[in-house]
């Protein structure tokens, strides 16, 4: 089936820009023309925005969110609008490409690195990482299979929306794929809330200062 | 059988596994969700202060078990539309 690739557009230099690419720069294009309008004429809506995802992530990592809002905001706000495109008849959701999942779970991947040295210190990370040292294997399986997890999981349920309206299609042309389309907007929506819920998850326990290790505590769960 | 050539096996074999395999690899996320979401209310029930941990804590454990069924649909659509044994004995 050809529609699962995404085809190129056109080419820079040799490099093939394909359409997912290129619906990833007017959603980038549209979130940053929309941020700066609503800056200039009606910031408390901006601040609402900025309120709700600060509550709701910090709900979901059981502490205050403080310097992290920015990537997981980010995060949240790109993979909902990206999402949301998919309804939008011509435009490609870029999240139907298994490369923006991918893309996005790998910046996920170093930015829980980063977060957890830059929280802790490189030794201190690496020291929590390999308490008991034959944990070490374990974790690192773990990472990889995560996020490997976070972009199967994205990229999955899209194009199974995306898959299900296109038999519907067939079957029934007229105003009967609107109900699955309305459905792929709520799975849109809640994979977005999802995949930076895990995130934050994986950022608070890579960056979680934990208790010395002669000192044992029950892991909390964040 | 005997006058059936083999891509035409091979097919038949793939249309048979998808849908046998999407049937049981959506089913069994399903049911245990299914369990999850029950014990999530159960807890509701008894506790309704703790409603909002509760549900993100839901959302989440969903979401990792709605992998497996996301897993089960991308090796069938693999095997649907890319099948890599077709492409490797009948190019």
């Amino acid at each position: 089936m050809e529609s699962i690739q995404p085809y190129v557009v056109f080419q820079i230099g040799n490099i093939g820009i394909t359409d997912t690419v290129t619906s990833t720069w007017v959603i980038m294009a549209l979130i940053v023309g929309l941020t700066v309008a609503l800056e200039r004429w009606q910031p408390a809506l901006l601040e609402w925005v900025i309120d709700f995802l600060n509550d709701l992530l910090s709900d979901v990592m059981g502490r205050a969110v403080g310097p992290y809002l920015p990537f997981l905001g980010t995060l949240a706000i790109f993979i909902a609008a990206a999402n949301t495109f998919s309804a939008v008849p011509f435009i490609t959701a870029p999240t139907r490409d298994i490369s923006t999942p991918l893309a996005l779970a790998l910046i996920v991947f170093f930015s829980v690195h980063y977060f957890g040295i830059r929280e802790k210190g490189t030794w201190r990370y690496i020291k929590d990482m390999a308490t008991p040292i034959f944990t070490l294997p374990l974790e690192i399986i773990g990472q990889l299979s995560r996020t490997l997890a976070l972009t199967l999981r994205l990229f999955g349920n899209i194009i199974s929306g995306e898959i299900v309206v296109a038999v519907i299609f067939t079957l029934a042309p007229l105003f009967v794929p609107i109900t699955m389309t309305g459905f792929g907007l709520f799975t849109g929506i809640l994979q977005a809330f999802i995949f930076t819920a895990l995130a934050s998850v994986y950022i608070a326990a890579g960056a979680e200062v934990s208790e010395d290790t002669h000192r044992k505590t029950s892991p909390s769960k964040t | 059988m005997e006058n059936l050539d083999s891509q035409t096996i091979i097919t038949l074999a793939t249309i048979i596994i998808a849908g046998v395999g999407i049937v049981f690899g959506t089913a069994l996320p399903a049911i245990v969700e299914g369990r999850a979401a029950v014990k999530a209310l159960e807890g509701i029930a008894r506790q309704p202060e703790a409603a909002g941990p509760l549900r993100t804590t839901l959302l989440i454990a969903m979401a990792l078990l709605e992998s497996t069924a996301i897993y089960v649909l991308l090796v069938i659509l693999i095997l649907l539309f890319a099948n890599p044994l077709l492409d490797r004995f009948f190019p």
